[in-house]
């Protein structure tokens, strides 16, 4: 999916000094990029932070976007390494308070009953299956429909790496499918 | 191809992304083999239902205040002479603004004491240098001396 004429024209506009085209521009990815962030992310107020943040990274660094690509794509990218970041901090910040309270009697984490509260859809609860390379891998592949190739820029991997990824997600999720969701494989 | 191969590739042969080679190795594989032909139609049958529900979820949206105060962010400051733009306005609503002002400065100049009235000479009030002139009525000429409240002498002018 290339970029069309009206936004490159809006890119032109927003690099010549009118950032009050940036609006126009990214109107249309609204939406999408906030379901991208919600599927990886798996909650609504971390999603719409990490859509926020996605945006406002591609206002400061239009100067370095590259023509020839999808916007969407573009944008889809930034967002992608916004979550895993995101992801990568949450994670370290767990395992710093795991060690801290390694001696106190364990108890269901805030973290999980975030969670918990927020998987609902089924899509959701079948991407928790994955791990969070295999979810990211899938999202953007299957449900956002981006090619191996836009794939692969998007997570700054190798297409080894995604096909792998890849493989193992599907493979996953048809279990997923078939063991607790089967009112999905019956297309209810 | 063998059967276990073939299943290695099947998830990504049923999105259509094995490299050319490969897939040309699986189809031939999965024409001839009921049983990786049944996996294959799994794979792909689990695939579409996955996308059909991702499509027909209801997924969060921004809400009006959100997306108006990210967009915002966008925007340019509004420049020191759009701020003053008042003063591009015809001439006539310059003066009157410049009118009104001076106006009110002259006025708060007046009243500033809180003295609407003029003010009042105290009649009781002592002057504190009192000055007695002297002419002579031969020669005409005059002295002026400068005493205090106490009488004391202060200076003279001829």
């Amino acid at each position: 999916m290339r970029m069309n004429e009206t936004e490159k024209e809006l890119v032109e506009m927003v690099l010549s000094g009118h950032t009050e085209a940036f609006e126009p521009l990214v109107t249309p990815y609204r939406r999408p990029l906030l379901t991208l962030a919600y599927r990886l992310t798996r909650n609504r107020e971390e999603a719409l932070e990490v859509a926020q943040e996605a945006l406002l990274r591609a206002f400061r660094s239009l100067a370095r976007y590259d023509i020839s690509r999808s916007f969407r794509n573009w944008l889809f990218q930034i967002a992608a390494n916004e979550a895993r970041d995101r992801f990568r901090k949450r994670t370290r910040e767990k395992a710093a308070l795991e060690n801290a309270a390694r001696d106190k009697p364990p108890s269901a984490s805030p973290e999980a009953g975030r969670e918990r509260r927020e998987i609902r859809s089924d899509i959701l609860r079948c991407l928790a299956v994955l791990s969070p390379r295999e979810r990211e891998v899938f999202v953007l592949r299957d449900l956002e429909e981006l090619d191996i190739k836009e794939t692969v820029r998007a997570l700054g991997c190798s297409s080894i790496s995604v096909r792998v990824n890849l493989s193992s997600a599907r493979r996953k999720l048809r279990e997923a499918i078939r063991n607790d969701f089967p009112h999905l494989e019956e297309g209810r | 191809m063998t059967c276990r191969k073939a299943k290695k590739l099947l998830p990504l042969f049923a999105g259509d992304d094995l490299r050319p080679r490969l897939t040309a190795a699986v189809r031939a594989h999965v024409d001839s083999c009921p049983a990786c032909w049944k996996e294959l139609a799994e794979y792909r049958e689990s695939l579409s239902r996955l996308k059909a529900a991702a499509k027909a979820e209801s997924v969060p949206d921004w809400s009006e205040g959100e997306w108006r105060a990210l967009t915002a962010r966008f925007r340019p400051a509004v420049p020191t002479t759009e701020r003053l733009g008042f003063l591009a306005q015809p001439r006539w609503v310059a003066a009157s603004v410049l009118g009104v002002f001076l106006g009110l400065a002259v006025l708060t100049m007046l009243f500033k004491d809180g003295d609407l009235g003029p003010r009042e000479t105290s009649a009781a009030a002592e002057p504190s240098i009192v000055s007695l002139t002297l002419v002579s009525q031969e020669t005409g000429l005059q002295v002026v001396w400068f005493l205090d409240k106490n009488f004391e002498w202060k200076g003279d002018k001829n």
